[in-house]
């Protein structure tokens, strides 16, 4: 992949992910496993369109992405709660679901349950 | 009964496992150091034994190397068209096609490669450096940690933020006033320290050298450890140079450098480490060039069942074509994030287990550069430039091709939410992306930038992930279960380990498990 650019590099020195639409956040944030069409990769990464633990409880939602499951990374860390309701929010109405909205309170509530981060080395292997 | 020596180390495996009958053997005199050190010595039978190795990673090749060494009927399943799994590197002409579609071709130029798998192998993994010994496969120096090398921090405050500074110097500021205070107050007796006056003497003498401080007044200051703003050099002119000054300490506390100071708290982080000469693969190429004709490539498990007498893996090749393996043993060492998607016959308990760990979300990125600007302009020789760019993790050079004309250096290698952020983009747009961070740092890197190959292991087919991840919960409960057989099922590899992502890992658990299959056999 030989890759010429010269006014790229400088084109993204403003990261698209500052933009703070639901959907926006979940390209930038979720896509690369669940994808955009939300369908997932059958086998590795779960669809998220039509899926009952999206649709369902949002306590259980939001404490799946603050602290990530199986090949899921946490999330706590890197999205704050208003960022986080956005993006549950969109999840929950795209691509034909159709569940509650999802609040900063709600995210802020379930994140005081969480375990603070810890300190992370550096290096790792 | 006489209990025969033989005998009597099978027993003490099947009680008390491998690490048990090792230590009865050493006792025994038969000399092998530590399950870690050496494989274990699989004398007795093995002769007509099946054993299916799922996997042509280096815990698969581990199995089927030292299992065939002991006469035992050995076939390979992979799902790849080449072995190694993990241990890959890419260079000119390698192919990887990603789970959302994106299609790299490597076009390094001829001999330079970037390990975008495992990279660095610590002196006290006597495992891995057991078979990169038997196979001949030529190490140099790994260079992990370097004084010359940047900080750049853009998070912090202060006069340091977004600047890139040289290790050496927070290092040497850090331990500089971290010393003098303690010095200065320890020689007014301030600390309570249990020890003598003459002890309290030589403690403050250990200061003295740790901190570069002055003898006299216990200050720091500038040093000539610290390095120079002019250099010292020949004649008068340079003659003895400038020696550079210190940061202010609220500088550095508040510039959050200071991070990148951590002591070696991972034991498997040193100084300096190894690597194979020409990439990783060789060791991956190494175990291939004794096992290979016992693989079976672009092969892909679909189901595993078993009864008390064998096993039967049933298989599609890359043509679509079905077949079916069967064994009297099957060691799998697919990883966990794929196994618990696949069709295995095992009892509930173990299916539950296999969910326990979680898989780390990895992006690495090679950037070709067509200058060696990091030697040339700024004499820095290999090692990481910590910062906390999100997405970026750390930049590292490359520890090989020293003042050659081009190099490779990894542009970003990032683990969790962020990895999977920056894998979200095209392969061209995460080149960019590593470029216009790495220009914060280098100003020579954007106009030296020439191609880019990028790696992300939880969008890799056949693995889902760098490596497990266990949390204690899981840990406790989860991976007791996943380290015994079910029935005639054994699984291996890092998840296997508590050298969990490292090779290591790999080959120290298909030691175990094959110490422990053979225990079977030869007690049956």
């Amino acid at each position: 992949m030989r890759v010429l650019f010269a006014g790229l590099v400088l084109a993204i020195a403003a990261p698209a992910f500052c933009q703070n639409t639901g959907q926006s956040q979940f390209v930038s944030t979720c896509s690369a496993c669940h994808q955009v069409t939300g369908k997932g990769i059958k086998g590795a990464f779960p669809a998220l369109a039509g899926d009952p633990f999206v649709l369902g409880d949002p306590q259980a939602l939001i404490a799946t992405v603050l602290n990530g499951r199986g090949g899921m990374p946490a999330w706590k860390g890197e999205l704050d709660d208003a960022q986080m309701a956005t993006t549950i929010t969109y999840i929950r109405s795209a691509w034909g679901n159709a569940a509650a909205p999802v609040t900063a309170a709600m995210v802020a509530a379930e994140r005081a349950k969480t375990a603070p981060t810890t300190t992370q080395s550096l290096q790792a292997h | 009964m006489a209990l025969s020596r033989r005998t009597f180390i099978e027993k003490l495996a099947v009680v008390g496992g491998m690490s048990l009958a090792m230590a009865g053997m050493e006792a025994l005199g038969f000399g092998f150091a530590s399950a870690q050190a050496a494989p274990p010595t699989l004398t007795g039978r093995g002769k007509g034994t099946k054993v299916v190795v799922l996997g042509a990673g280096l815990a698969g090749m581990t199995a089927a190397y030292e299992l065939t060494k002991a006469g035992y009927e050995v076939q390979v399943i992979e799902a790849r068209s080449f072995a190694g799994g993990r241990c890959q590197s890419a260079r000119k002409g390698f192919t990887h096609t990603d789970l959302i579609g994106n299609t790299q071709v490597c076009d390094f130029d001829e001999g330079l490669y970037i390990n975008h798998g495992p990279w660095r192998i610590p002196y006290h993994h006597r495992s891995t450096l057991h078979y990169t010994k038997l196979f001949g496969v030529a190490l140099e120096s790994f260079v992990n940690d370097n004084d010359a090398s940047y900080v750049y921090m853009e998070k912090g405050a202060g006069p340091l933020t977004g600047k890139a500074i040289r290790k050496g110097q927070i290092a040497s500021d850090m331990r500089g006033y971290a010393a003098e205070l303690m010095a200065k107050a320890a020689a007014k007796g301030g600390l309570d320290l249990p020890l003598t006056p003459d002890d309290r003497n030589k403690f403050i003498a250990y200061l003295v050298s740790q901190g570069r401080l002055s003898p006299k007044t216990l200050a720091y200051g500038p040093t000539e450890g610290r390095g120079f703003d002019i250099p010292h050099g020949a004649g008068v002119d340079p003659g003895p140079g400038k020696l550079s000054s210190p940061f202010a300490l609220a500088d550095v506390i508040h510039s959050d450098t200071w991070k990148a100071l951590e002591p070696l708290g991972d034991h498997e982080q040193q100084l300096t480490m190894l690597q194979p000469v020409g990439g990783m693969d060789h060791l991956a190429k190494g175990f291939e060039r004794h096992v290979g004709q016992l693989i079976r490539y672009d092969t892909e498990v679909q189901k595993l069942v078993q009864d008390d007498k064998g096993v039967e893996v049933f298989v599609t090749g890359k043509d679509g074509k079905t077949g079916s393996i069967k064994a009297d043993y099957c060691i799998c060492t697919i990883p966990l994030s794929v196994l618990r998607n696949l069709d295995i016959a095992v009892t509930a308990p173990f299916k539950a287990a296999m969910a326990g760990p979680a898989y780390a979300a990895v992006n690495k990125i090679g950037l070709q550069m067509k200058r060696r600007f990091w030697e040339e302009d700024h004499f820095i020789y290999g090692g990481h430039i910590t910062t906390d760019i999100p997405g970026i993790g750390s930049i590292s050079l490359p520890s090989t091709g020293w003042q050659g004309q081009k190099g490779v250096l990894l542009g970003y290698y990032a683990f969790g939410a962020e990895a999977a952020r920056i894998s979200a983009k095209s392969p061209a747009d995460r080149a960019a992306f590593a470029v216009a961070a790495g220009q914060k740092v280098f100003p020579q890197y954007a106009e030296s930038f020439e191609t880019a190959f990028s790696f992300s292991w939880h969008l890799a087919q056949y693995n889902l992930g760098g490596w497990a991840e266990w949390s204690e919960d899981a840990r406790a409960t989860a991976y007791p279960v996943l380290c015994e057989p079910n029935g005639r099922l054994y699984l291996a590899g890092e998840h296997l380990s508590y050298l969990g992502g490292w090779q290591a890992g790999a080959i120290e658990s298909a030691w175990q498990q094959i110490g422990r299959l053979h225990a079977r056999v030869n007690a049956a």
